[in-house]
């Protein structure tokens, strides 16, 4: 049986990595802490597993990994103290909202001889795995420029608490895309342009709420990406990662969750989409279940979550000085 | 009124019938290639030229309409201009802001009514969309993408492929965008353009453009000339109280023929109105003419686009943003 423990519900994705957890064969949620005791109470409720209120008693537990899922500025001491005890760490997306932090605990954690893996679970959805395996055979040749969209409702809550966050749409909404062109192309970020907006929420949000970068990748890949808290409230679901490949040999363009029915409900007046395509969460948590079984590093590492972290940390200093800059 | 065409390839076969349909006479149609200038002065029994000179100096034209390459434009507004004639000239209306300028003085000068075909603010769907964010349906407006683009246009020697001329997609087709996302949302402050425009092994353009508007909305602006086939145009407004979105992908009727004679078939999505934009366009120019309004699109703006064009340009060749 292997053990893993969740560090704080603070970001929704909990519930679905705690859902995974559940669900898998010689797995088991060993337990919660959550600095929201009310929270994490409840949490241990609806998972069947126990709360620990006391940070060092949940690091005393006996398991070998766990997930955190806290606010972005309280993933690095969180990490930090979880490789202290000797376990295997998979970090929510981003990794942290600055890059000293980021690059502080993957250097804690190489130290301690901790896996630490990023939470990019888009690496396991299956139309943006498709992507990639058409991009490697090569039938489509070289890519001269990407148009990538992260659109999403807008989360509100601690999200929108810059001093919880470290930024708003562009921090959360810029890392998942800048990890799947890593990961597909092969090539790092080397430059970034950006214009962030508030104006969709001006009223309620003091953070951006839209983040429209140029990027540049090595060797001159041309990449737009629109980072966003822009879908209205009456949209049919949460948001979307669509990308748009401009290849020698042709253009793929994929929309990563649209594998969906339309659904339209009389009694709540809405129309919304209901999913049916592969839990891509599923992919992530089982990677870092079996990293935690082999002792090996988890497949997207703490060092992915560093380089996604720089370039979002970037596009914020672009906008700052108004012009494109380094990465 | 009597109507010439400067430049008898796609689009001066349109306009001329846009003209012959507002009940206007095509008299001279004029193109260095003797073919193209007969083929469009038959349909419209008018007299073929080789010299757009003899065009536009012909006694009987009142109206002087330019569809020639982009770097062209000016030599015959002036000459039109200094003809007395009215003109039509299409976008991009030059290929650089002082063209334009150069252009405008010698109608000003003329007295004669100058007018350029920016098109998409007669698009039914785009007239809509401003009005329903002129309406305040979606609150304040924060964000705009527009996407526009399809298969490189005309064939292999075509002037579009030599980027000095066209300009690339940024240039000819994004200054529909730029004009679009001006008239509706105001000046704007800078840009900031990242585009293509190779030539080998396949010439293909595609542009990536973020504008910021003075009243702080961004505008995202994708225009592509990569594609293998098609043409598609898609637009999304975000506001403080919603979301507007337009796809021409979402068509009312489409076909696809079982057989072509060359090559491989393609879906093609279809949009039919009862009147198009072109002739609402020309509709707008012939009533300014007669003195009976305005049109929703004067010289200075067409040369404001190109000035946004240029600079996105710029900012492309220095990849840097560009305050226009």
């Amino acid at each position: 049986m292997t053990k893993i423990g969740i560090m704080s519900f603070a970001h929704m994705h909990a519930h679905s990595y705690a859902a995974c957890l559940n669900a898998m064969p010689g797995v088991e949620l060993a337990a919660i802490w959550d600095d929201d005791v009310r929270r994490g109470k409840k949490m241990a409720r609806a998972f069947e597993t126990s709360f620990v209120k006391d940070l060092e008693a949940f690091l005393d537990t006996e398991m070998e990994g766990v997930i955190v899922t806290a606010e972005n500025v309280k993933h690095r001491v969180l990490v930090e103290s979880a490789a202290d005890a000797g376990l295997w760490i998979l970090c929510e997306k981003p990794l942290a909202p600055t890059v000293e932090d980021a690059a502080a605990m993957v250097t804690t954690c190489k130290k301690a001889g901790i896996g630490l893996g990023t939470a990019f679970p888009c690496r396991y959805a299956r139309p943006l795995m498709a992507v990639k395996e058409m991009l490697d055979s090569g039938a489509y040749g070289e890519v001269y420029a990407v148009s990538c969209t992260n659109h999403g409702q807008s989360p509100g809550g601690w999200f929108a608490d810059e001093a919880l966050s470290g930024g708003g749409a562009t921090m959360d909404h810029t890392v998942h895309v800048a990890d799947l062109l890593r990961w597909m192309l092969g090539k790092e970020f080397t430059r970034v342009y950006c214009e962030l907006g508030n104006q969709l929420h001006k009223d309620t949000l003091e953070t951006d709420d839209l983040g429209s970068m140029h990027l540049e990748m090595e060797g001159g890949v041309q990449v737009s990406h629109i980072a966003s808290w822009s879908r209205p409230k009456s949209f049919y679901t949460w948001g979307d990662v669509t990308m748009e490949f401009i290849c020698e040999g042709g253009v793929i363009n994929t929309d990563a969750f649209n594998q969906k029915l339309t659904v339209f409900d009389d009694k709540a007046m809405r129309v919304s989409w209901a999913p049916w395509g592969d839990n891509p969460d599923l992919g992530l948590v089982q990677d870092f279940v079996s990293a935690v079984r082999d002792k090996r590093e988890p497949a997207v590492t703490g060092v992915d979550g560093l380089r996604a972290t720089e370039v979002t940390v970037a596009a914020y200093d672009a906008y700052k000085e108004r012009k494109a800059v380094k990465i | 009124m009597n109507v010439a065409i400067i430049g008898c390839g796609g689009m001066g076969r349109l306009h001329a019938e846009m003209a012959a349909n507002c009940g206007l006479r095509v008299v001279a149609c004029a193109d260095a290639v003797r073919k193209a200038a007969s083929s469009v002065a038959d349909t419209h029994k008018a007299k073929a030229y080789e010299d757009p000179m003899g065009a536009i100096n012909s006694k009987d034209v009142d109206i002087v309409v330019i569809t020639t390459p982009t770097p062209t434009h000016e030599k015959y507004v002036k000459a039109a201009a200094k003809a007395g004639k009215h003109i039509f000239c299409e976008k991009p209306f030059g290929r650089s802001t002082a063209e334009c300028r150069r252009a405008i003085a010698a109608a000003d000068k003329a007295g004669v009514n100058l007018f350029v075909g920016h098109v998409v603010r007669y698009f039914h769907e785009f007239e809509a969309m401003k009005a329903q964010v002129d309406d305040g349906v979606i609150g304040d407006a924060g964000w705009l993408k527009i996407y526009r683009g399809g298969i490189f246009p005309g064939d292999p020697k075509s002037w579009f492929r030599d980027y000095a001329q066209s300009g690339g997609v940024t240039f000819d087709c994004m200054i529909h965008d730029l004009d679009w996302a001006r008239y509706t949302f105001g000046e704007p402050e800078r840009i900031f353009c990242q585009t293509l425009m190779r030539k080998n092994p396949t010439q293909l353009d595609y542009s990536q453009v973020t504008m910021r508007m003075k009243n702080g909305v961004i505008a995202t602006i994708i225009g592509t000339w990569a594609h293998p086939s098609g043409f598609r145009v898609k637009a999304e407004i975000c506001g403080s109280e919603g979301m507007i979105q337009f796809d021409s992908a979402d068509a009312p009727l489409s076909a696809e023929a079982r057989e072509t004679a060359a090559g491989p078939t393609m879906i093609v999505p279809m949009s039919p109105v009862a009147k198009s934009p072109y002739q609402h366009e020309w509709e707008e120019f012939v009533a300014w003419i007669e003195g009976r309004g305005k049109p929703r699109v004067t010289a200075a703006d067409a040369m404001r686009a190109v000035e946004m064009a240029e600079a996105a340009l710029k900012s492309a060749a220095k990849r840097q943003p560009v305050t226009v």
